[in-house]
């Protein structure tokens, strides 16, 4: 007569059920927030890159400052260009109207982090010229 | 050292008053705690007969909820049905715990070979006819011996009391068992795929990392994406006031530098 009462096996069912649906109901919390990591991850990731690309390349941004500094049109200035480990100093102490022009439209539509610049006016046709870009 | 619990006989009877003690017992049931039939059946195995034993015991048996329960006995089988909540209600008028119970027989299995009547309480005798133990008043049987039960060598044919057959038939507790057992493999198949399914994202998560070189820690990430993303703003503030800047007739001189531009005219 010792058997196990068939309630005891049914009440033991339903407390298994029950912490098994908790169980899943905290995995589907986990779920969620793993899921709602990865997206925050990814699109942290996407913004950094697509940043650092733009502001932080420094291969890239001496590579094609050197390139646009050997322009023709940049000669008679006599550019000064010092380059460090994370910035460039551009100088030139008298640069014509139409160069001017050019290297401004270069390095404002580019995506360069300058970080100052000063240009004064000498004559209707000169200006001084001073920047520094960083990266 | 106590390895072995002695264990007592007794026989229990609707009008007999036992005197127990906190003992384990062996229970022999009064003919009046049960319905039996002798009978014939094409049939091998006793096990083959549980079948069958609800259509043989039909239309013969007063409203109530039975169990039934079936021996062989040379080439016959002994039938037995009882009724679980009224043995129950006895043990529990007697004070006896079924945890207490060792095992409980039939006097059918037990008795049928005592010779003449034996008196089991004020009113009644208990006698073998055609092979059935029978219970019969005591004045029917004029010379009655004493029930003696100590000495008697029990048989294997016991039964089990289902404790709440009354209430909840086996069948429905079987099936109730099993649809809980079936929802328990559900919801553990669900919680094995969605823990799958959360390590394949973690995983993810961490290719991300390595893809994009990112720093170890999110907190380092994020200052780093605030550094850049202050520069970008800006950068594209500069832009924007420099093009406007340059609408100004008769520009001097044109600055910038912590982040302010500066237009001299």
């Amino acid at each position: 007569m010792n058997r196990i009462n068939p309630l005891y096996i049914g009440l033991l069912l339903v407390v298994v059920l029950l912490i098994s649906v908790v169980q899943l109901n905290s995995s589907k919390g986990k779920l969620q927030e793993a899921k709602l990591s990865y997206k925050n991850i990814s699109k942290l990731a996407d913004n950094l890159v697509s940043l650092k690309k733009a502001y932080a390349n420094k291969t890239k941004m001496e590579k094609s400052l050197r390139s646009l500094l050997r322009n023709k049109s940049l000669q008679a200035s006599k550019m000064k260009a010092t380059f460090k480990k994370s910035s460039v100093k551009l100088s030139s102490k008298s640069i014509d109207k139409n160069a001017l022009n050019y290297l401004m439209g270069k390095l404002v539509n580019g995506s360069y982090h300058i970080s100052s610049f000063e240009i004064k006016k000498l004559s209707e046709e000169k200006a001084s010229f001073k920047m520094e870009i960083k990266w | 050292m106590k390895f072995k619990q002695d264990k007592k006989t007794v026989f229990l009877d609707p009008h007999t008053q036992l005197t127990l003690s906190d003992e384990k017992l062996d229970i022999i049931l009064s003919p009046s705690l049960y319905w039996v039939k002798k009978v014939s059946l094409p049939l091998k195995h006793a096990r083959d007969a549980k079948k069958l034993l609800v259509s043989l015991f039909e239309d013969l048996l007063p409203e109530g909820s039975y169990s039934y329960s079936v021996y062989k006995q040379g080439e016959q089988f002994m039938i037995f049905a009882y009724e679980d909540k009224n043995i129950l209600e006895l043990l529990a008028s007697q004070g006896i715990l079924l945890s207490n119970v060792s095992s409980i027989h039939f006097a059918q299995s037990e008795l049928d070979t005592i010779k003449g009547a034996i008196k089991i309480n004020d009113t009644q005798s208990i006698y073998v006819k055609e092979g059935i133990v029978t219970l019969v008043p005591c004045c029917w049987i004029e010379e009655s011996g004493d029930l003696d039960i100590a000495d008697i060598k029990l048989s294997k044919h016991t039964l089990t009391l289902q404790q709440f057959g009354h209430i909840v038939d086996n069948k429905s507790l079987i099936s109730i068992g099993v649809i809980l057992s079936v929802f328990i493999l559900l919801t553990w198949i669900e919680l094995f795929i969605l823990n799958k399914h959360i390590q394949t994202i973690e995983q993810e998560s961490a290719e991300v990392f390595s893809k994009y070189h990112l720093k170890p820690t999110m907190f380092q990430n994020k200052a780093l994406l605030k550094k850049y993303t202050k520069i970008h703003t800006n950068q594209t503030k500069m832009r924007e006031e420099f093009s406007k800047a340059l609408k100004i007739k008769d520009i001097k001189k044109i600055s910038y530098k912590e982040n302010r531009l500066k237009v001299s005219s």
